[in-house]
C-alpha cells in the first residue's frame, strides 16, 4: 500500500520540471521574499516566508531527483524523507497563506516564481488528498452544477431576465454564430448580476453580438485552484465543447483572476490541443472596442476613486495599462494607491484562500495591508476591483474593517461612463 | 614538492576541474530534466523573456528598499566587490595569466584593491550577520547556508592575510581553503552563481509567454 | 581548526623573504657621496642635533632641528610599558569576573521566565550590532597579534611563526581598519537614541548597578550601558583617527604624531576589549535572558521589568511592579 506520503512525493517529483528544479536549485535562502509576502508582513510570523511554504516539495526533489541525490543519499547527506505529518502540517502554508499572487517574485534575486510552484505542490496535496475541506466542497458543488457555488441555469436565467429588463435589452443564451460567448464568475451571475446588463449594453453600443452558454456559463477553474489537473480538464473542456459547437470567434474570460490563465494558457495543455477560438480578457476586449472607436466615453463619474490590481490579472496577467486607461476616461478624479500596479497587493483572497474557511481568520488579517493602502488616498469614495473574487473579498474586509467604501466593478463603470448615443464623442 | 607547490599545483588542479566537471553535470541535470512543452497559443517570446528575466532581476526594485536595505547593500557589496577582488586583484591576475590563461589584464592599485576588500568583506559579514538574528533567516536557513558562508569568508580572510606576500606559508593556506571552496562549489548552494540564470531565465521565459512585462 | 592545521602543516617548508613591495635598500648606494660624516666628530654636533631634554617625553622639536630623539622615547614607552603591562590589563579582568562568577554566580530572572516576551532591539540593530561585534573580534585577535606576538607568541611558538602570525595579522588589520570605521558610524546611528544619560542613573550608580544585590531602575539603557555605550563611539574615534594616521602616514608631517597614535591606538584598543569581555559576560552566562534580546530581538516581560522596569511601563503601558493582571482588565 502506498501512504499518502508517498503519493504527494510522486506527484511532486512528477511535477518538477526543470524549470522548478532551477527554482530548488537557486533558492540561496536569503529570505527577502518574506518582506513581499503579504501573509507575512501582516502577521509577522516567519513561518510565512513563501520560499520556506515550498520546503516539502524541495525537500522532495533534493532527496530523490536532484543531480548527485543518489551520491549524497549513499553518503547519508541527502535531506530526510518527507512525511504525511509534515505534509499535514504544511498544509496551512500551501493552501491558506499562499494567494500565488507572484508578489514574490518581484522582489527574488533569482526571480523564483513560488505562485507557479505552489501550484504544482498542491498538485501533491491534492493526489494524497491532503487538499483542505472548504475546496474540497467546491469541488463537489462543481461536480453537480458547474459552479463552486452551486448556480443552477435556473437562477443564471432569472438574473438575465433581470437585467433585461433593467436595461430593455435581450440577452441571448445560446446563440450560434455570436461573436463572443461570454463566461462569468459564480460570484457575479449571484452577487453583482448588474455585470449582465453592463455587458448588454457595451456590446450593443459597440455592434458586435454576443452570448452566454446554458451549458458552460462559469468561467472559473476550482481544478486549477485546489490542483486537480483532470477537474481541470473537465472544466476548460465543458468551456471549449460549448464555444465549439456555438461557432462563436472568442470566448470572453470576466473579471475574475485565475479563471483568465486558467482557460488561456492551462487549458490547451490540458486538453492537449488549441482551441478553435480566440480566448481574450473582458478587459482586454473593452479596451480595445474603445480604442476602435465604437464605445465613446461620455461623462466621467467625479468621485475619488483608486484600483485595485488583481494579481492574476496584472502582476501575472499582464493587463497593467488597460485598466487605467479605461478609468482615466470613466473617472474624472482617479488617484493610485500606494504600490500601485504590477507591486499591488493581492485582497488576500486569490489562490483559493476565500474558498476555503480555515483561512478565514488569516485572510482578514491579510486585508489590513489592504485597509492601510485605501486608507493611504485622501478622501477615497470608490475603489473599481476587476475582479469579481477580489471584489466579494473586498465587501467582507471592508465590512470587517468597519470601512464605508463603494465596491465597483470595471465593465459596470465603463458601461455607466458611455457617451449618449447622440452624444459627440469627447 | 613543497606543500605551497601541492596546493598551487597538483590539488589546485585536482579542484579545479572537480570544479568545472562537476558544476556542469549539475547543470545539465536541471537541464535535462526538461519541461513540457506549452501548447497554449503565446502571447509573447519566452526567448525575450529568459533574457528580460535575467537582467530585470539584476535590479533591484524600488519600492522593497526600504525593507531589504540590509540585504540590498550587503548582497551588492559582497558580490560586486568579491567579483571584482578574484579578477582585479594583482596576484589573482598574475595566478591566471602564469598557470591558466597565459594574458593578463590591467590590475586594481593597491589603494582600491583595500578598499575594496572592505566593502566585500562588509556585505559577507552583514549577510551572514542577518542570517543570525533576523527570525525568517533562522527558520529557513540549513547547514549549507551557513557552511557557504564561512568557507568564503574563510578564503578571503586568508587571501587577505597572505597579502604581504613574504610567507610562503599565508599563501599556501590560502590556497589550500580555495581548494576546498572549488571543490565544494558544485555541491552546495554556492552553486547559485551558475544557477541563478537558469531560474531567472525560466521564470522569465513564463511570463514573457504569457506577454507580461517584468 | 582548520586554520591551524593549514598554518602547522606548511611551516617545515617555510621560506621567508622580503615583502612584496620592499625595496631593496643596498640599490645605487655604492656610489655614494664621499666623505659623507665630514670631517669633524664630536659630541657637540650630537648635542645640537638632539636641542632639547631627552628625558622629556614628545618634546617639542625647534624649527630647523635637524632630527628628533623621540624615537627612542617612544621605543622606552612601548617596549617597557605598554608591552610588558598592558595585557595583562584583559587577563585580570577575565580573572575578577571568574571570580565573581564564582561568587555570585548567574543573575536569573526574578521569578523565573515569564513566557511572555516584548520586542527590545530591532533587526537592523541587531545587525549592526553583531556588525561591530564581529569587525571588533577580528581587529582585537589581529591587534593583539601584532602588539603582543613578539612576547607572548614568540617565546613559545618561535620568532618564524610569529612572523607569519605577525604578517597576517598586519594585513588583516589594516584591511579591516577602515570596516571598523563604518561599524561604528552605524552603530551610533542605531544605538544613539536612548544612550543620553539621564537622573535615573545617578541611582544606578549609587545601588552599583544591583550586582550586587538590590534592584535598580532603568530606562531602555541602564547607566552601564549607556557608558559602554559612549566608551565605545569615544574610544572607537580615538582608534579610528589614530589607525587612519598610521595606515596614511603622510596625513600628518610629523614622526610624532605617528608615535603617539601608536601608543594611544594601544591604550584605546586594550581598553575596549578589556571592557569589552565584561560587556560580554553580562550579555551572556552573567546574566539570564540578556543575550535573547540580540539573538532574538525580543526579551522576557520579566528580564525586561526586573532590569529595565521604567522601559517595560513605556513600551508595554503596564506597571512593572504590580501583580500580573487578566487579559480584559480596562
Amino acid at each position: 500500500m502506498t501512504s499518502k506520503a508517498e503519493i504527494a512525493v510522486e506527484k511532486f517529483l512528477e511535477k518538477t520540471d526543470s524549470e522548478a528544479a532551477s527554482f530548488f536549485e537557486a533558492c540561496v535562502h536569503c529570505g527577502i521574499c518574506a518582506e513581499a509576502c503579504q501573509f507575512h508582513l501582516a502577521t509577522g510570523d516567519p513561518k510565512y516566508t513563501p520560499t520556506y511554504k515550498l520546503r516539502p516539495m524541495e525537500r522532495a526533489y533534493k532527496r530523490e531527483k536532484a543531480p548527485f541525490s543518489s551520491l549524497k543519499k549513499m553518503l547519508g547527506l541527502a535531506p530526510k524523507p518527507v512525511t504525511e505529518e509534515e505534509l499535514i502540517e504544511w498544509g496551512p502554508l500551501v493552501y491558506d497563506s499562499c494567494n500565488m499572487c507572484a508578489r514574490c517574485t518581484l522582489v527574488c534575486p533569482m526571480g523564483i516564481d513560488i505562485a507557479g510552484t505552489i501550484s504544482k505542490m498542491r498538485a501533491g496535496y491534492e493526489a494524497a488528498g491532503l487538499a483542505p475541506e472548504g475546496l474540497e466542497r467546491s469541488v463537489e458543488f462543481v461536480k453537480k452544477t458547474t459552479s463552486p457555488m452551486g448556480v443552477t441555469i435556473k437562477a443564471l436565467s432569472a438574473q438575465i431576465k433581470h437585467q433585461e429588463k433593467a436595461t430593455g435589452l435581450k440577452i441571448e443564451v445560446d446563440k450560434q454564430g455570436a461573436d463572443y460567448m461570454c463566461t462569468f464568475s459564480s460570484s457575479e451571475i449571484m452577487g453583482y448580476p448588474e455585470v449582465l446588463g453592463a455587458y448588454a449594453k457595451l456590446f450593443d453600443r459597440a455592434g458586435v453580438s454576443w452570448t452566454i452558454s446554458s451549458v458552460a456559463y462559469e468561467a472559473t477553474n476550482v481544478g486549477v485552484q485546489i490542483g486537480s489537473a483532470s477537474l481541470a480538464k473537465e472544466i476548460v473542456t465543458r468551456v471549449v465543447e460549448s464555444a465549439e459547437a456555438l461557432g462563436v470567434k472568442a470566448v470572453i474570460s470576466p473579471e475574475c483572476g485565475h479563471a483568465y490563465g486558467a482557460i488561456r494558457f492551462a487549458g490547451p495543455n490540458l486538453m492537449g490541443r488549441q482551441y478553435k477560438f480566440e480566448v481574450v480578457h473582458i478587459i482586454e476586449v473593452i479596451d480595445q472596442l474603445r480604442r476602435e472607436g465604437k464605445l465613446p466615453a461620455g461623462k466621467k463619474d467625479a468621485r475619488k476613486m483608486t484600483l485595485h490590481d488583481p494579481c492574476q490579472i496584472v502582476r501575472r496577467g499582464g493587463l497593467l495599462k488597460e485598466p487605467r486607461r479605461l478609468l482615466d476616461d470613466s473617472c474624472s478624479n482617479f488617484t493610485e494607491m500606494k504600490y500601485a500596479g504590477k507591486a499591488n497587493f493581492c485582497c488576500g483572497g486569490g489562490g483559493g484562500v476565500s474558498a476555503n474557511e480555515r483561512a478565514e481568520e488569516l485572510r482578514t488579517e491579510a486585508f489590513s495591508l489592504k485597509v492601510d493602502q485605501l486608507n493611504g488616498v485622501d478622501g477615497l469614495e470608490a475603489v473599481v476591483v476587476p475582479c469579481a473574487n477580489c471584489r466579494s473579498v473586498f465587501e467582507d474586509g471592508l465590512d470587517a474593517y468597519e470601512m464605508d467604501l463603494e465596491v465597483l466593478g470595471l465593465a459596470e463603470l465603463v458601461a455607466e461612463t458611455l457617451a449618449e448615443p447622440d452624444e459627440k464623442q469627447g | 614538492m613543497s606543500f605551497l607547490n601541492f596546493v598551487e599545483g597538483p590539488l589546485f588542479t585536482f579542484a579545479a576541474a572537480v570544479f568545472v566537471l562537476a558544476a556542469l553535470w549539475r547543470l545539465i541535470g536541471i537541464i535535462r530534466i526538461g519541461r513540457t512543452k506549452d501548447i497554449s497559443p503565446p502571447k509573447g517570446s519566452a526567448a525575450v523573456g529568459f533574457i528580460k528575466g535575467n537582467l530585470r532581476h539584476f535590479i533591484p526594485r524600488g519600492i522593497f528598499a526600504k525593507r531589504t536595505m540590509v540585504h540590498l547593500v550587503g548582497g551588492y557589496g559582497f558580490h560586486l566587490g568579491l567579483f571584482v577582488l578574484v579578477f582585479f586583484g594583482v596576484y589573482h591576475i598574475d595566478f591566471l595569466n602564469e598557470r591558466i590563461l597565459g594574458f593578463s589584464w590591467p590590475a586594481l592599485p593597491r589603494w582600491a584593491f583595500l578598499l575594496t576588500s572592505a566593502i566585500a568583506f562588509s556585505g559577507l559579514i552583514m549577510l551572514w550577520v542577518r542570517r543570525i538574528s533576523d527570525p525568517v533567516m533562522r527558520l529557513i536557513s540549513d547547514k549549507d547556508d551557513h557552511i557557504g558562508s564561512w568557507l568564503t569568508f574563510l578564503v578571503m580572510l586568508s587571501g587577505c592575510f597572505a597579502l604581504e606576500q613574504a610567507h610562503d606559508s599565508l599563501r599556501a593556506t590560502h590556497m589550500l581553503l580555495v581548494d576546498i571552496w572549488l571543490i565544494y562549489f558544485p555541491f552546495s548552494r554556492l552553486m547559485h552563481g551558475f544557477t541563478f540564470f537558469l531560474s531567472r531565465g525560466q521564470s522569465g521565459a513564463t511570463y514573457g509567454r504569457k506577454g507580461i512585462d517584468l | 581548526m582548520l586554520m591551524l592545521a593549514a598554518f602547522a602543516a606548511p611551516i617545515a617548508a617555510q621560506s621567508v623573504r622580503p615583502p612584496g613591495n620592499a625595496v631593496n635598500l643596498d640599490d645605487g648606494i655604492e656610489d655614494g657621496p664621499s666623505n659623507a660624516l665630514g670631517d669633524i666628530s664630536d659630541t657637540e654636533i650630537w648635542d645640537n642635533f638632539r636641542g632639547g631634554n631627552p628625558r622629556e617625553l614628545f618634546a617639542a622639536a625647534p624649527e630647523g632641528q635637524v632630527m628628533t630623539t623621540t624615537g627612542q622615547q617612544w621605543r622606552v614607552v612601548r617596549e617597557k610599558l605598554i608591552r610588558k603591562y598592558l595585557g595583562w590589563l584583559p587577563v585580570i579582568v577575565i580573572g575578577l569576573l571568574a571570580v565573581f562568577y564564582l561568587i555570585r554566580g548567574p543573575m536569573k530572572i526574578t521569578g523565573g521566565r515569564s513566557g511572555k516576551t516584548i520586542p527590545r532591539f530591532t533587526l537592523s540593530a541587531r545587525v549592526a550590532h553583531w556588525f561591530m561585534a564581529g569587525v571588533f573580534i577580528i581587529l582585537g585577535l589581529t591587534g593583539l597579534i601584532i602588539l603582543l606576538g613578539r612576547v607572548v607568541i614568540a617565546p613559545y611558538l618561535g620568532l618564524e611563526f610569529n612572523s607569519v602570525l605577525a604578517s597576517a595579522a598586519m594585513q588583516g588589520h589594516n584591511l579591516f581598519g577602515p570596516v571598523f570605521v563604518f561599524a561604528l558610524i552605524w552603530l551610533f546611528i542605531k544605538f544613539v537614541r536612548g544612550n543620553f544619560f539621564q537622573w535615573v542613573d545617578l541611582k544606578w550608580i549609587f545601588k552599583l548597578g544591583g550586582f550586587f544585590g538590590g534592584h535598580v531602575s532603568s530606562r531602555q539603557f541602564n547607566f552601564g550601558e549607556k557608558s559602554w555605550f559612549w566608551m565605545v563611539i569615544l574610544g572607537g574615534i580615538l582608534i579610528s583617527v589614530t589607525g587612519i594616521i598610521m595606515l596614511f602616514p603622510t596625513l600628518v608631517d610629523d614622526v610624532r604624531w605617528l608615535q603617539l597614535s601608536t601608543i594611544l591606538h594601544a591604550l584605546g584598543a586594550v581598553g575596549l576589549i578589556a571592557v569589552a569581555i565584561g560587556h560580554i559576560y553580562v550579555g551572556t552566562i552573567g546574566m539570564e535572558g540578556s543575550i535573547d534580546s540580540m539573538l532574538k530581538g525580543e526579551v522576557d516581560e520579566n528580564w525586561a521589568k526586573e532590569h529595565h522596569d521604567l522601559w517595560y511601563e513605556e513600551v508595554t503601558g503596564k506597571s512593572a511592579t504590580a501583580p500580573e493582571t487578566t487579559e480584559d482588565a480596562p
